[in-house]
């Protein structure tokens, strides 16, 4: 535990020591928010039946907050250093080696925090409401930073199994059709019949619909007790993935 | 170097007796698509020594370093280090091992002063312990001024010494070095050549690989030279240089076949052995400046052109000249550039 918390801590230093790294993820989150927003307000004015009275950010305020905290800077600052020799030095170390991908993991939960609360605040600049109150807006930051995590696990894999940054860095680009097969801009029965099916069978569209009820309708367990369930599933498989990747590193 | 932090008595049990620190035998290791990088080592490193690994680029020198230090699971054949298997308890061999790697493994965010006391972290060294530790060894390797700089500034000499430190938190029973002084200019070369010394002196075991004949011949209490996966010979570097003769006579031909050379030179008295190089020819001997008139008189009168004659010791490059038919001297400089080769 305490090599997850020092290897943790050295994350988190590195994001302070390169906020040029954290800042870029925060750019296309907000332009969407703000673009989005800004073409189909009108199409879609407060008295929609699905906006429940709100503006349209409401309804996309979801997306941007997953654009945000869905990054592949763990696998990035992970196949740097197994390409520097530092991840040698780590494995050499009598360390649980799982220790290493939880402490990449937890900074990415401290980065969620941060980069969700902000694009949360853009969106309350921006006309929002969170139906649920302070409680719901807290819930929703750690929800879409876990969300974070689990899809950090993705990063982590690829870069452990490529060992290959140009390979770890597109690895971000899968996360545009999982973002975009969704209920994204109108609700799931609004969309075209093969759209829908394809939204439905996407975990991450539960992760987007858990999260805009919160905003848009309240408490809803059932919505959010999917969404937890899909980004538990979603870290634990990704995790294991990872860990037994680790495991068999260099066999 | 004080041993303030860590009690070495806690190292006991694996320095107890004049049982050998390293211990392979048969290690082997071949990658996927076969390619046998080692091919069956056996060796024995004592306590307290600098053991010198001397090979060109590619010869399983990194291989090697990689399988005793637990990166890497032999294929076949085993290895002990500080008294335990290191396919059979990796961890163990972990907590009394320092691994300095060939690829300087710093993280650019850090400062040295950060990295040392994460290091000590890693080896359950915490708090004011780890402070101090680091301190000393910033101090040691001379970085107290540079300590709460970010790596990344570090100048490749800078980069080495820290990394040296690094690999030194724990106290560690053996010390690996893979090639400590590639790509280091002179001075801090001789720097590193201090610090490996001191650190020795101190008790340390230490295993080292190099390119460098030099190094291997000044550093080194005993060496192995490997080539091709295979340990070729091994000794104290005078030893080996022993084995070659007394003298060797160098002569460079001018364009002239070395066959006929060495044909040349049967019967010439004094003769310990002929090694033939594509455009030269090593004459071991006796007493090499007694020889030479003798020698020069040989080729004259088969008509055979000197390039240039001289008379030196053997040198370890004459070890590895006798022992792989080729010479490691004057691959070292393009060798850098195909380091590659020698990662895996």
């Amino acid at each position: 535990m305490t090599e997850v918390l020092l290897l943790g801590r050295r994350a988190v230093r590195e994001i302070a020591r390169y906020p040029e790294a954290t800042i870029p993820t925060l750019f296309i989150p907000l332009f969407f928010l703000a673009v989005n927003i800004g073409q189909v307000s009108k199409t879609f004015p407060s008295s929609t039946p699905f906006l429940n009275g709100q503006g349209y950010v409401a309804f996309q305020l979801p997306v941007s907050l997953m654009f945000a905290v869905a990054t592949a800077t763990s696998g990035l600052a992970l196949v740097t250093e197994i390409d520097n020799g530092y991840f040698d030095k780590l494995r050499v170390a009598p360390i649980r080696r799982s220790s290493i991908i939880f402490g990449r993991l937890s900074s990415d939960l401290v980065r969620g925090v941060m980069t969700s609360t902000v694009v949360l605040l853009a969106g309350l600049a921006l006309g929002a409401r969170i139906e649920s109150g302070f409680l719901g807006a807290v819930v929703i930051v750690l929800l879409a930073s876990l969300f974070g995590v689990a899809y950090a696990g993705f990063g982590i894999l690829v870069a452990l199994r490529t060992r290959n940054v140009q390979a770890t860095q597109s690895s971000f680009l899968l996360f545009f059709p999982l973002l975009f097969l969704t209920p994204n801009f109108v609700p799931f029965d609004r969309l075209s019949p093969l759209m829908e099916t394809l939204a439905r069978i996407n975990p991450v569209s539960y992760v987007i619909v858990g999260l805009r009820s919160l905003i848009i309708d309240g408490w809803d367990a059932g919505k959010i007790g999917v969404c937890i369930a899909v980004i538990a599933g979603m870290g634990v498989i990704l995790t294991a993935l990872s860990l037994r990747t680790m495991a068999r590193y260099d066999r | 170097m004080e041993r303030s932090v860590l009690d070495p008595d806690s190292f006991a049990p694996a320095r107890a007796g004049d049982d050998a620190v390293i211990e392979a035998r048969a290690l082997t290791r071949t990658f996927k698509g076969g390619i046998e990088a080692v091919r069956g080592i056996d060796l024995e490193v004592s306590p307290d020594e600098v053991f010198g690994f001397l090979g060109p680029n590619g010869a399983g020198k990194t291989t090697t370093v990689r399988m005793l230090c637990t990166l890497l699971p032999p294929t076949s054949g085993t290895a002990k280090v500080a008294g335990f298997d290191v396919a059979q308890s990796p961890d163990a061999v972990r907590h009394r091992i320092g691994v300095a790697l060939q690829e300087i493994g710093l993280d650019p965010a850090q400062t040295g002063r950060e990295l040392l006391e994460l290091q000590c972290g890693l080896y359950g060294i915490t708090g004011r312990r780890a402070r101090t530790r680091a301190e000393e060894l910033l101090e040691l390797v001379g970085l107290t001024e540079a300590a709460d700089r970010r790596t990344k500034t570090y100048s490749g000499g800078m980069k080495r010494r820290l990394d040296l430190a690094s690999a030194l938190v724990h106290e560690p029973v053996v010390l690996f070095l893979d090639e400590p002084t590639t790509g280091l200019d002179p001075a801090s070369r001789l720097t590193v050549w201090e610090e490996v010394r001191r650190i020795n002196e101190a008790g340390t075991t230490v295993f080292l690989t190099t390119q460098y004949l030099e190094e291997a011949d000044k550093l080194c209490d005993r060496l192995a030279i490997i080539d091709d996966g295979q340990i070729v010979t091994q000794g104290t570097p005078q030893e080996l240089k022993a084995t070659m003769g007394h003298d060797v006579v160098s002569v460079s031909l001018d364009g002239a076949d070395p066959t006929s050379a060495e044909a040349a030179m049967q019967g010439l008295p004094g003769l310990e052995r002929i090694v033939a190089e594509p455009d030269a020819l090593a004459v071991y001997v006796e007493n090499g400046a007694g020889s030479i008139a003798e020698i020069v008189r040989r080729l004259e009168r088969d008509q055979i052109p000197i390039g240039a004659i001289s008379v030196s010791r053997p040198s370890l490059d004459d070890v590895f000249l006798q022992a792989t038919g080729r010479r490691l001297e004057g691959q070292e400089q393009g060798a850098e550039a195909t380091q590659e080769g020698d990662k895996r």
